[in-house]
């Protein structure tokens, strides 16, 4: 069932006229088409916060199109903007801390928070965003930068990095409605020339439905230079579950960024498969992944075929949801098995025998309840946090190669899954969010298509949740 | 005729014998019943006759264009066969948005440089006055069939009509300037590149005034006589470019309204008009061309065409392609005598100097620690441009290298600079050098 409160106009515009307590979801604005080159075109960035980080930032944003609006009491602030805005036409343009002037609007702000040290600085987000966070534009975006807590030597220091998290998950809450989104970035000493994809992702219109969340940007992975438009061209992706639903928008939007993607699905379900494979230009492989010779299978089609894969996102799964106590005990394995078991197994198979390339990306599918819990998922709980185990010590691991692994912990997302649901709880399940409403499976596919990307090479053993910042969850 | 020894695979040097253009004239004037094919003869006509070169020595023509004529497209072909030149004319049409000009002269001196050929006419016209009025695919697919197809009976044409509605969905798209990824209009991106560049009026109108009075002091002095040729038109004779406006002042030009926005600063004062015209240039094999007894007024140095995101800055093409070509020149900026910069907009040209003259520009897009430089305003579009002298799209690259290569003949001088922008975010850029 479509969201009525945002799809249908007469509701929306019968419920505003009459001014009923029922909060209308903002419609969220998404991206069309591939990566393009200037993905923050015309966006007025506010740029704010005392940190190292103002020549990284200078760069990105005007490169990617933005028009940077420096916070700051003299030009010096301006100084490392202007190279770059001479090279990009993007002028910046320096704001006089305090009130914001009357009538100005912005798309985004960014806090550069690197430079925080004790919990007195935390000031800092009050006196930079409360003069501007109600001039955000719809479908507005906030990122909140830091060094990451747990590499403060005093704990002082820690506390005042941790507090940035929780700051930009709050904010979040209040913003949603509007359609914008908060979330934080943690950067690494040093790994500061990774910033840019996620930052740029960030605030874009990719990352639609993103909100709350913690990023962590490392030097683990090895990793070379990024491409900005085109960037999985020559790569091979192996997508489980492509059929329909997350899988599918996920196997159209990895093609549309160049990638040959081969579509995965159970035998059943051949002529949907096949049919996404044959619109993207991609492959179909007919595999029911809980085979005992599936993992041999697929590492041996990748291997022959395309000489190894490069991308593989474990997006197969099923719920049996139960009860425990009603819970039958083939319901506990076939849940456990799909969506952890074989994830695992074929995961193995594909590294053993060197399928899976130097530079590859491994993207699994973790859930919300997963993190949060559910009544009536133990087995799919227990299947879900088991991924986020798996992603981090798999990170671990294959750093070296400059292989990352991550995990996407979608919300509520309109698929045939959810559409299932009885009406009371769909209808909650979507206004518990930040934004009021459920995502789309493109959101959920634009983030693993994100973390497929070489961009995305400083996060690993990450979990996205792609949940509207929802009220559950971590 | 005996037969032509052939030079293929043999390293010469191409230069630049002449070059003659038509005046250039205001669409929907003066060369209204021209098309761009006529326009095309009569200035490879002009420059045959000028030259008086035996005809049987042409290898071939190379000819630039935009808006081509549909039922001909390859116009260089049709202007041998107009012009009755040997059936063994071959010839060649390209097209690179507003520098296709220069691209058929490049083309035509690399055809050269490989031996290929060693006579070539090379040039380029356009006719917005001809430009073809489409009719919508709907109309089109439902038409097709019955012109292409078997006899109709009365039951299709009913069948093609029930097709036809409603009315608006088959009525012809007017033409117009503007990106077919973006669908932007020209004047809004240079309206764009104003603001982004903070490029104001008052330098707009100042640079429009400036090309306005040089080309008019050309033409008055007659340092255009040699490189125009009178042509007749359907009204009678038409002598100089009609565009130009010599009395035309900053006040003037200052009270004129934004088109493209109601707040810019792009007004059709500086901004080019839309032009036609043709300009033609002879290029050969420097041994050709001293066995014919021609003394070549300069040579190509080097060239380079380049692409940007036409989503941003769609016109900023040459502050890419210039220091391009100056390093294939292995020259710097400083070292040219004279810089012709194509004046699409005055906002654009002031766009890409100010780029060139950036540090910053320099270091990030070009990975240099120096900006390429600042253009000396003495020798920058010594006789005016585009803004004053009119754009026929596929002629304003050979009118350029005209213009420079008899600047540099008659001053002495050794070098000049080209630069062009161009629909689809593409940029040009040509070194010339004069022939001792």
């Amino acid at each position: 069932m479509s969201d009525l409160l945002l799809e249908n106009q007469n509701a929306r515009k019968l419920i505003k006229t009459l001014g009923l307590p029922i909060p209308v979801p903002e419609r969220l604005a998404r991206a069309k088409g591939p990566y393009e080159e200037r993905r923050l075109d015309d966006k007025t960035v506010l740029v704010c916060g005392t940190g190292a980080l103002s020549a990284v930032l200078a760069e990105i944003l005007t490169k990617a199109g933005a028009n940077p609006w420096v916070v700051g009491e003299s030009d010096a602030v301006l100084e490392p903007y202007n190279g770059p805005g001479e090279a990009w036409a993007r002028t910046p343009r320096r704001i006089e801390p305090g009130d914001a002037p009357e009538g100005e609007r912005i798309d985004a702000i960014v806090f550069d928070g690197t430079g925080l040290q004790s919990p007195d600085d935390l000031r800092q987000l009050y006196d930079y965003i409360h003069p501007w966070i109600r001039r955000l534009n719809r479908s507005g975006r906030v990122v909140i930068i830091g060094r990451p807590a747990s590499d403060a030597k005093k704990p002082a220091r820690a506390a005042t990095r941790a507090g940035l998290e929780g700051f930009a998950r709050s904010l979040a809450k209040e913003i949603g409605a509007n359609g914008s989104i908060a979330n934080s970035v943690f950067v690494e000493d040093g790994a500061e020339g990774r910033l840019g994809p996620v930052l740029r992702f960030l605030l874009s219109p990719r990352s639609a439905f993103i909100s709350c969340q913690p990023f962590h940007v490392t030097n683990r992975a090895k990793g070379d230079e990024a491409p900005d438009t085109h960037v999985l061209g020559g790569k091979v992706a192996l997508v489980t579950g492509a059929a329909r639903g997350i899988g599918e928008a996920t196997a159209e939007l990895l093609a549309a960024e160049g990638a040959h993607v081969v579509c995965l699905d159970r035998p059943a379900d051949d002529a949907p498969c096949s049919k996404v494979a044959q619109r993207i230009g991609g492959s179909a492989l007919l595999v029911d992944i809980t085979d005992d010779d599936a993992p041999e299978r697929i590492a041996g089609e990748l291997e022959e075929r395309f000489g190894g894969v490069d991308i593989v996102v474990h997006n197969a799964g099923v719920t049996r949801d139960k009860t425990l106590g009603r819970m039958k005990p083939d319901a506990w394995d076939m849940a456990v098995d799909i969506n952890l078991g074989a994830v695992i197994r074929i995961t193995d198979r594909l590294l053993e025998k060197d399928v899976l390339r130097p530079g590859g990306r491994i993207v699994c599918l973790s859930s919300v309840s997963g993190i949060a819990g559910n009544r009536g998922q133990t087995n799919y709980s227990a299947s879900k946090a088991g991924i986020v185990g798996f992603v981090k010590a798999l990170s671990a691991k294959l750093a070296k190669k400059g292989i990352t692994v991550n995990a996407i912990a979608p919300g509520f997302i309109e698929t045939r899954l959810t559409s299932a649901m009885p009406v009371a709880i769909r209808e909650g399940a979507r206004r518990l969010s930040a934004v009021g409403q459920g995502g789309k499976p493109e959101d959920v596919g634009q983030a693993i298509t994100f973390l497929s990307t070489p961009g995305a090479v400083g996060l690993t053993g990450e979990t996205v949740r792609v949940c509207g910042g929802a009220l559950v969850g971590a | 005729m005996a037969k032509k020894k052939s030079n293929w695979g043999k390293k010469q040097r191409a230069v630049i014998v002449t070059g003659v253009r038509t005046p250039f004239v205001k669409a929907f004037g003066k060369f209204l019943k021209l098309d761009s094919i006529d326009l095309a003869d009569l200035a490879v006509r002009a420059l045959l006759e000028r030259t008086d070169l035996p005809h049987e020595e042409i290898d071939s023509i190379v000819w630039g264009g935009v808006i081509l004529p549909a039922l001909a497209p390859n116009i260089a072909r049709e202007v041998a066969l107009d012009l009755r030149l040997p059936a063994s004319v071959e010839g060649m049409t390209c097209t690179r948005a507003c520098a296709s000009g220069l691209q058929a002269v490049t083309l035509a001196a690399a055809a050269i440089e490989r031996g290929e050929a060693d006579v070539v006419i090379a040039g380029g016209s356009d006719s917005t006055s001809n430009a073809p009025l489409n009719l919508p695919q709907k109309a089109v697919h439902a038409l097709a069939p019955l012109a292409f197809g078997k006899a109709a009976t009365p039951a299709d044409y009913l069948g093609v009509l029930s097709q036809m509605m409603p009315i608006t969905e088959i009525l012809p798209k007017m033409p117009k300037i503007a990106e077919r990824t973006t669908g932007e209009v020209m004047g809004e991106s240079a309206e764009s590149m104003a603001r982004r560049n903070e490029i104001t009026r008052e330098a707009q109108d100042h640079f429009a005034e400036r090309s306005h009075h040089r080309a008019a002091e050309a033409i008055a002095s007659g340092r255009f006589d040699d490189e125009v040729t009178p042509v007749e038109a359907s009204g009678g004779w038409v002598y100089a470019d009609n565009i130009v406006r010599g009395d035309t002042t900053f006040e003037k030009l200052s009270k004129l309204r934004p088109v493209f926005s109601k707040d810019g600063t792009v007004t059709a004062g500086n901004a080019s008009a839309l032009t036609d015209g043709a300009a033609a240039v002879l290029l050969m094999s420097e041994d050709k061309a001293r066995s014919l007894g021609y003394k070549p007024l300069a040579a190509l140095r080097s060239w380079a065409y380049v692409g940007v995101d036409p989503a941003d800055q769609l016109l900023i093409g040459p502050a890419l392609a210039v220091p391009k070509a100056l390093d294939r020149a292995g020259m710097e900026l400083k070292d040219m005598s004279f810089v012709d910069m194509h004046e699409a907009f005055a906002a654009q040209v002031l766009s890409v100097t100010k780029a060139l003259a950036s540090k910053g520009f320099a270091e990030v897009r070009l990975g240099r620690s120096k900006a390429v430089g600042e253009i000396d305003e003495d020798n920058f579009n010594v006789h005016g441009g585009s803004l004053a002298i009119g754009h026929p799209f596929g002629a304003t690259g050979a009118r350029m290298i005209t213009t420079m290569a008899n600047e540099l003949a008659s001053s002495g001088k050794e070098t000049a600079l080209l630069g062009i922008c161009a629909a689809g975010g593409l940029g040009a850029a040509a070194v010339l050098e004069a022939v001792h």
